[in-house]
């Protein structure tokens, strides 16, 4: 089903506010896990962990869902498709195994700021949790700006299904 | 609907060359060289990275 140019721009338009308020809140979360990891001061550590279980919570989980969603209604309705061109492919490759990761890990994150709401944390309570989400949200800044760079390049290169589909309906 | 493994296997001989229904489809261009370099430099060290993580429950099987 091919939308109409309207729906589609609407499509179009929520999937880019999703996802660049999905890259926001990867930028905001990643240097208060370095400000975790880095911090000698146990109220600091504390403030942060909160924080970003917050920012986790209200930003990062329904804007990665949005994103992931709005992304495969665009697809589905365009003549872009799902798994007709590459570099649609290379976006949900990298983004729903990103997207399944962060919400496996929101649970730790939550527990971290539960047990941080409770009482002063200190950086050595959590051992080497927090450096793993330091380069956790340093991987996901980094697979978000490869996948904006694809989407805003959109390399050329049909898969073979797409290239038959292509072709049927040319000929139909 | 055209089903197009059949047609894939079978081969256009002389006598019915031009109205075998693949005669005149476009050749596959085949994989384009950025998805390949795509694959090994990114797509694939980052599902790796993923699927790691995810077989140890991600962080949760670091909390103490």
């Amino acid at each position: 089903m091919t939308m109409s140019p309207a729906l589609r721009k609407l499509a179009l338009t929520t999937h880019v506010i999703a996802a660049v308020g999905w890259l926001g809140a990867v930028a905001a979360f990643l240097p208060l896990a370095v400000a975790g990891m880095v911090s000698q001061d146990p109220e600091n550590v504390r403030a942060v962990y909160l924080a970003m279980d917050l920012i986790g919570r209200v930003a990062l989980v329904p804007l990665s869902l949005a994103a992931t969603l709005t992304g495969a209604v665009s697809s589905l309705g365009t003549t872009w498709g799902l798994f007709k061109h590459y570099w649609v492919i290379a976006k949900i490759v990298l983004t729903v195994p990103a997207t399944v990761l962060l919400l496996v890990n929101m649970q730790p994150v939550s527990q971290i700021a539960a047990l941080a709401a409770k009482r002063t944390l200190s950086s050595a309570d959590l051992g080497g949790l927090k450096t793993l989400l330091v380069t956790h949200s340093a991987g996901a800044v980094l697979v978000l700006l490869v996948v904006t760079a694809v989407s805003y390049y959109k390399p050329r290169g049909m898969t073979r299904s797409g290239w038959r589909e292509q072709y049927e309906e040319r000929t139909a | 609907m055209v089903n197009w493994r059949q047609i894939a296997r079978s081969r256009p001989t002389a006598a019915n060359e031009e109205d075998h229904p693949m005669a005149n489809v476009p050749s596959y261009p085949g994989t384009p060289r950025w998805v390949i370099a795509f694959a090994i430099i990114v797509a694939v060290p980052a599902v790796v990275f993923i699927v790691h993580n995810l077989a140890g429950w991600g962080l949760r099987g670091h909390m103490h």
